[in-house]
């Protein structure tokens, strides 16, 4: 059952900053996230002479969901702060978490709980999702990897995180040496440990158990600085200016253009090197004009012609992010970047099958 | 124990989106056309196997049940398999094994798969909404709550044979590789990417969609249905004789499931390996009598979820060695002309992968080049659920 301490310590003593201000709803966090809810409506969809009918709907179904013989495990990390682990009393093995209670390999012999160290090794290195799940879209880009504790035989599933700044590949490998750090706000669920590379942990903390996320520093990068205008980077400025002018045109004689765009509203300031510019996404198309102002978010790319680029297919948004070439100021906008991303090839495939019907 | 035969096989178009037919109009329309090939009557199918993955895509727990009636099989077996990716592989593995096994003469397997109907409102598109929906099948208590993704699964499973084999899966031979498949399935009419072309380059530089995984090295969301009908011997000679085309003969079989915790041997999962590739072909290869599958198989249609995967596996099968897989572009094996066919269909990259039916698709695929080339061996091959755990593989030769 999910908190059952917690909701125990909630009806002796409400903590302070539980409480609801005036004119503040209570913070009540939902199974389904509301925003994700469609509204009940329907359409109809017309695909050559033919007329299709089709509604929003939703298959859901709610759980109490018992987590049976796993949950001394997930009750060790919630009250605790431990990591759990099980060990075959005949075959000596060490499953990390302790996923069953008999080890299949010794006539089903009953396993023995244990307590785990909470520093390991990367067991290989970790893939790292920018396209997620739409449940997960707002923690993207994350890694997730397998740790190898001290003692396992076993992996653990678990978050990998860096205290410095975005994900990118080069910060976990195989048998790079991790800590096991603990959520402040845990709920019995595998997030509520995640590991951070060892060499990220303070000394003093290292050895510590149970040390928690706000132990570490997590001071984020500052929006980078970009280089002074040179006469190469103000040419390569309006180059990208008069390709984006280019593109928004041919969004308009693009459908596959248009629907990657629809529905989506969206500013984002530019800054680079050769000057700054506004992208202004709306009405199915995109609109780009130079200066500065007020916007939903900020890319910062030295060098403009990454922009060039992009829209000659020769490099991504997203790719240029993960090389460090390109900065977003909110990682939840990765959702933008794809949907700009889709705009060169759509574009070509709008241009390949013009050309196949003429 | 009975010789298995395939008569007839076929799919419907493959869409990233079937607004027009719903799954049960894409299954009326796979039999329709499989029958028309295999030239019988729904009448002389004695049992269906249905391929379906995923409950929550079809929008039904029971997805199977209103097809029955309405693919002519009222009051005749039917039961659906479920497999992952690998569905579409496992349904055809139990359709052979109940002709094989002699309990009946002629099974029909069916697969078929809506994806893109999930909806996510939040991005107004499909795809989060389709992942969230896989994502429903990764391990409930470990791995589904930490955002979980097939995509990221089988990276992991890369990433792992990368550390083992650095100088192996260079970017270069991924994308020359994901520009052939894209080349060959424009010999595909039911291909989803029938008419697109993609180059070497523009795959290189697509984005990545999980490292290390490049959105043009990454098989489509398809909307679809295939159909594959089975025999016995003399079902198969006779249907065979009457419908014009040579009999392809099921020679070998083989499947295997690894643990899904990943550990330091195998009796959980190695990371850095697809050993349930590797032990599902050594099964086939030896119930076919295959020593040496670079030299007695001509063509191979294997589940291309990832480019990279697909070389992973081809070295899992022994067409290269593990840490060789590059030798698939560089040596030659797989380009055009080259000594291995692989996924002339265009692959799941390319052709498409409705889950249920994809691997049906594979089989569609490799007996026609056995019987428009006149190729003697083939291969099919499936991949599913997390870090690759499941495979599944058939051999199918040509005789006359």
């Amino acid at each position: 059952m999910a908190r059952p301490k917690a909701k125990a310590k909630s009806k002796a003593k409400p903590r302070a900053e539980a409480k609801p201000r005036a004119n503040q709803k209570p913070k009540v966090e939902k199974v389904i996230p509301l925003h994700m809810i469609p509204n009940v409506e329907s359409e109809v969809i017309k695909i050559g002479d033919g007329r299709y009918l089709q509604s929003n709907e939703a298959m859901f179904t709610f759980y109490k969901r018992s987590k049976g013989e796993q949950s001394p495990y997930f009750l060790a990390l919630l009250e605790k702060k431990r990591i759990l682990g099980a060990r075959c009393p005949k075959c000596k093995l060490v499953r990390v978490p302790p996923f069953e209670v008999y080890c299949p390999d010794c006539q089903f012999e009953k396993l023995e709980l244990l307590e785990m160290p909470d520093t390991g090794v990367m067991n290989s290195t970790p893939p790292i999702t920018y396209f997620a799940n739409s449940l997960f879209a707002h923690m993207v880009p994350f890694g997730r990897g397998r740790v190898m504790l001290a003692g396992a035989d076993t992996a653990i599933p678990i978050h990998v995180y860096t205290t410095r700044g975005v994900l990118t590949p080069r910060v976990f490998k195989k048998n790079t040496p991790v800590k096991v750090i603990f959520r402040k706000n845990r709920l019995g669920k595998p997030t509520d440990i995640f590991a951070v590379p060892l060499s990220e942990v303070p000394e003093k903390l290292r050895a510590k158990k149970g040390v928690e996320e706000h132990e570490l520093d997590w001071s984020q990068s500052a929006e980078p600085p970009v280089d002074k205008p040179t006469p190469e980077s103000e040419k390569s400025f309006k180059n990208v200016l008069a390709a984006f002018q280019a593109m928004s045109k041919a969004v308009t004689k693009s459908d596959r253009a248009k629907k990657d765009l629809s529905g989506w509203k969206r500013s984002i300031q530019v800054k680079t090197a050769g000057g700054n510019f506004l992208i202004n996404i709306g009405k199915q198309n995109l609109k780009v004009k130079p200066g500065k102002a007020k916007a939903d978010f900020v890319m910062v790319a030295n060098n403009p012609k990454l922009f060039e680029d992009w829209m000659n297919f020769r490099d991504s948004l997203t790719n240029a992010i993960i090389a460090e070439k390109l900065w977003i100021s909110k990682n939840k906008e990765f959702t933008t970047v794809f949907k700009l991303d889709r705009l060169p090839r759509s574009l070509r495939r709008t241009l390949e099958t013009s050309e196949l019907v003429s | 124990m009975e010789e298995v035969g395939i008569v007839g096989a076929d799919l419907t178009p493959c869409k990233g989106r079937w607004v027009e037919l719903s799954y049960y109009g894409l299954s009326q329309l796979a039999v329709k056309k499989t029958l028309e090939d295999a030239a019988i009557d729904i009448k002389d199918v004695d049992a269906v196997v249905y391929g379906i993955y995923n409950d929550i895509f079809e929008y039904s727990a029971i997805p199977e049940h209103p097809l029955h009636g309405i693919i002519g099989m009222a009051n005749k077996p039917g039961m659906r398999v479920t497999c992952g990716g690998a569905t579409g592989a496992y349904a055809m593995l139990a359709g052979y094994t109940m002709v094989k096994s002699g309990l009946y003469d002629t099974v029909l397997c069916l697969g078929v798969e809506k994806a893109t109907d999930c909806f996510d409102f939040d991005s107004m598109t499909s795809t989060p909404e389709v992942i969230k929906s896989i994502g429903w099948s990764g391990d409930t208590f470990y791995e589904r709550e930490l955002g979980w993704t097939a995509s990221d699964s089988y990276a992991e499973v890369v990433l792992a044979y990368m550390d083992e084999h650095p100088k192996d899966l260079s970017d270069e031979v991924s994308a020359e590789i994901s520009a052939i498949l894209c080349q060959q399935a424009q010999n595909n009419k039911y291909a989803q990417r029938h008419g697109e072309k993609v180059t070497k380059e523009m795959a290189m530089n697509s984005r990545y969609v999980v490292y290390p995984f490049k959105l043009l090295e990454t098989c489509v969301y398809t909307e679809g249905a295939a159909g594959v009908i089975f025999a016995n011997k003399e079902k198969t000679i006779s249907m065979c004789k009457n419908n014009g085309k040579p009999p392809i003969w099921i020679t070998g079989v083989g499947a295997a499931n690894e643990h899904h915790v990943v550990g330091k041997d195998f009796r959980h999962k190695v990371m850095h390996r697809i050993y349930s590739d590797h032990l599902s072909a050594q099964a086939a290869y030896k119930m076919a009598g295959v020593t040496n599958p670079l030299k007695e198989v001509q063509v191979i249609e294997l589940h291309d979820a990832f480019i990279k995967q697909l070389q992973v596996t081809m070295a899992e099968f022994g067409f290269t060695k593990l840490g060789r897989s590059d030798d698939l572009v560089k040596e030659g094996l797989m380009v055009p002309g080259g000594p291995i066919l692989v996924n002339p269909s265009g692959g799941l990259t390319y052709a498409g992968h409705f889950v249920g039916g994809s691997n049906m698709l594979s089989c569609w695929s490799a007996r026609r080049e056995l019987i428009d080339k006149q190729l003697r061996r083939g291969m099919i091959h499936g991949t599913g659920s997390t870090i690759a755990q499941y495979g599944c593989v058939m051999i199918m030769e040509r005789r006359d």
